[in-house]
């Protein structure tokens, strides 16, 4: 995949790994994939090389001797704007919300697809160039018409305390809605805000999994109230959404 | 042994009931001690005098014809004075027989019986009133004997009797035993009580131990047993504590162990130039790393971090197919009315999870719908493979044999996810099921009961 043109200069990466046998291959399918790739085995290099170089992104793993990749984490957000992508064991689920709330931008599972953190990457990066990158997107719930989105738990609940569970895709897409309440939102964008996150349910049609969505939320799903369809644009939640 | 229906399961009840029992046989045994004794008495001291007597005066009516029995205890009457109503007393008919007859006198027509007096006995007073009015103060009966002299009339004889025949003595012991228990059973039931809470509250405590929620100890209370019973099983508690923690530390370090070089390996098959080559080696990883996910999470699951919640049953499995759907499986939901229940969310997905999996991987595909009556709630995931013959079904729930016979290796294996999967549903208080739908697929079934 190439990088797009209208990023003129060649991202640099730091790649902050204690484990050789992953960081150097990584580095180099990433240079491979038109990045320049600054290595670092610790959170002690990390810190050299973060003010040393002008890094665009760092990708950081949690689980490292020494300091971990938490407390690089909590440093870089607030020393610099520079975006986070954790890497994490599954097992390490407390981490990973806690690095997100910590402000990391986006974290990925190992053992990852290679390919997908580049995408991931890429997404990140256009997003802080276009200003519409956001800190913590997991953190804390939403609350709209009634309902709660838990994001640290991915789950919706009713007014009742039931909770409804979401495929990837409607939750994806649910929380770039609530994420900004009464914007219209085209296709294009919603696609854009949803992928990357988990590797499902990129080329499902956004129509089709809002017309779920709103079987599951609106009291009557053939006149929504909640989920709103913007002719000629896209969609747009129309309900009053607090941050809890 | 067959339970009596009586027999109370309590510690406290069946004390209580043994020392009732033996506090009633004690006190049956005193009295009837009691009785015979009291009955010799009675022969000693009322009955022998009266017969010894009657027997002269029997014997009078023959050496003295003329006699008139107008002094002294026996008297002549005209009739019988002994009634229906009295109390009759065989045992001194029986002893004036004997006398009778040992004195070689031929028997006449012999009575006797019990006259218990109500004050207003005219007659007796007419008779002997400062005497009988001591009796009936003294006694409050009298026994009449009556002979019959032939021709003459009768010969009676009045004795005092102590009042209250066998009958009151029984309830006498009713009454003692009453007051015994009162006494006695209460301090026992206490003691009981003493006992059976604190090990009761020990049951319901190694009943409900669920390992690592960080319970407080159980208080020791009760006797210093009992205490002892409680301190072990705290030290128990943290020993299975300091075990499973130990576990999970280890089950931490070996998933990390071995997800770091599957994540090295994963980063570098992308230099694999072929690209259906590297697909395939990319699947081999995501399923090794499937199975370590779910060795780890079964090994996990006697302490689950996760606590069970109000889900919608119908969204949870909604979602669940949709996300395979997403992937581009052939998986189908029927669609359902809203159905609630109290589960724990994540691991109840992860057990449908499992079910779809398996029949996509061996049926080719999975209709998936939700049935449900009165006592349960089923998940029903039909496949369109070719089953499983009937006598191994059984044993795919074993987490490491896989059906050699008819499953390709390579899918890898059918064991571990269904075992994980049953032991979430167990968890949750149901169970799963197979069954072969005519030659035409396998049905596996998630049954959860309906709690009323």
């Amino acid at each position: 995949m190439p990088i797009e043109p209208d990023m003129a200069e060649t991202p640099h990466l730091l790649l902050v790994d204690d484990e050789r046998s992953i960081r150097e291959p990584l580095a180099k399918f990433l240079e491979k994939q038109g990045f320049r790739i600054t290595q670092a085995g610790d959170a002690d290099a990390a810190r050299t090389r973060l003010a040393a170089y002008a890094i665009d992104l760092v990708i950081l793993d949690i689980m490292m001797p020494g300091e971990d990749g938490l407390s690089l984490t909590r440093h870089i957000r607030e020393t610099t704007d520079i975006p986070v992508i954790l890497l994490t064991a599954r097992s390490e689920e407390t981490d990973r919300i806690v690095g997100l709330e910590m402000g990391a931008d986006d974290y990925v599972v190992k053992p990852f697809s290679p390919r997908e953190l580049a995408a991931r990457v890429k997404v990140i990066l256009r997003r802080a160039a276009t200003g519409t990158r956001q800190h913590a997107p997991e953190s804390g719930s939403y609350g709209f018409a009634g309902w709660v989105l838990k994001t640290g738990e991915r789950v919706l609940v009713d007014k009742h305390g039931v909770s409804v569970p979401l495929s990837t895709g409607e939750y994806n897409l649910l929380l770039a809605l609530a994420q900004r309440p009464r914007q219209v939102l085209t296709r294009d964008q919603l696609l854009d805000l949803t992928q990357g996150r988990e590797a499902a349910a990129f080329d499902r049609a956004i129509d089709n999994q809002v017309s779920r969505l709103r079987r599951k939320i609106e009291a009557d799903p053939k006149n929504p109230e909640i989920i709103k369809t913007v002719w000629g644009g896209g969609y747009t939640l129309s309900a009053e959404v607090t941050r809890l | 042994m067959k339970r009596l229906a009586l027999w109370p399961r309590s510690l406290a009840g069946q004390m209580a009931l043994l020392v009732a029992i033996a506090l009633f046989v004690a006190q049956a045994i005193n009295f009837g001690l009691l009785l015979r004794e009291r009955r010799q008495l009675r022969f000693e001291q009322i009955t022998s005098p009266a017969v010894t007597r009657m027997a002269d005066a029997v014997e009078r009516t023959r050496s003295r014809p003329d006699f008139a029995f107008d002094r002294g205890p026996v008297r002549l009457e005209p009739h019988n004075p002994i009634a229906p109503r009295m109390q009759p007393a065989p045992d001194v008919e029986d002893a004036l027989r004997e006398t009778l007859t040992e004195a070689g006198v031929a028997l006449p027509r012999i009575e006797a019986a019990v006259h218990v007096i109500d004050g207003r006995n005219v007659r007796i007073e007419t008779i002997r009133p400062r005497h009988t009015a001591r009796i009936i103060r003294r006694v409050g009966a009298e026994l009449l004997i009556a002979v019959e002299v032939p021709g003459r009339g009768w010969l009676v004889q009045h004795a005092p009797w102590p009042r209250g025949g066998d009958a009151s003595i029984i309830w006498r012991l009713i009454g003692q035993t009453l007051i015994l228990y009162a006494i006695v059973l209460i301090p026992v039931l206490w003691v009981g009580r003493r006992i059976s809470r604190p090990l009761r509250s020990l049951a319901s405590a190694a009943r409900d131990f669920t390992p690592g929620n960080g319970e407080t100890p159980l208080d020791e209370r009760g006797p210093g047993d009992v205490r002892d019973v409680i301190a072990a099983f705290n030290a128990l508690r943290l020993r299975v504590n300091a075990m499973l923690d130990e576990k999970d530390r280890m089950l931490g370090a070996i998933g990390h162990d071995l997800r770091t070089p599957l994540a090295a390996l994963r980063v570098r098959i992308e230099s694999v130039e072929d690209d259906a080559d590297r697909q395939k080696m990319a699947e081999t990883i995501a399923e090794m790393n499937r199975t370590l996910d779910d060795i780890l999470s079964l090994a996990r699951l006697g302490r689950p971090s996760e606590p069970p919640t109000e889900v919608d049953l119908t969204a949870l499995v909604d979602a669940v197919v949709e996300d395979f759907r997403d992937l581009g499986d052939d998986v189908a939901f029927a669609e359902s009315d809203r159905l609630t229940m109290r589960l724990r969310p994540s691991l109840m997905r992860r057990a449908v999870r499992n079910l779809i999996e398996n029949a996509i991987k061996y049926g080719g595909g999975a209709e998936v719908r939700i049935d449900r009556d009165a006592a349960e709630v089923r998940i029903v995931v039909a496949d369109r493979g070719p089953g499983i013959p009937e006598d191994r079904l059984a044993d795919v729930f074993d987490p490491f044999t896989r059906l050699e016979t008819s499953r390709n290796r390579e899918t890898g294996g059918i064991g571990l996810g269904l075992a994980l999967a049953r032991a979430i549903v167990r968890e949750a208080g149901g169970d799963i099921r197979l069954a072969n739908r005519n030659g035409s697929g396998l049905d596996a079934v998630i049954a959860l009961p309906v709690r009323g």
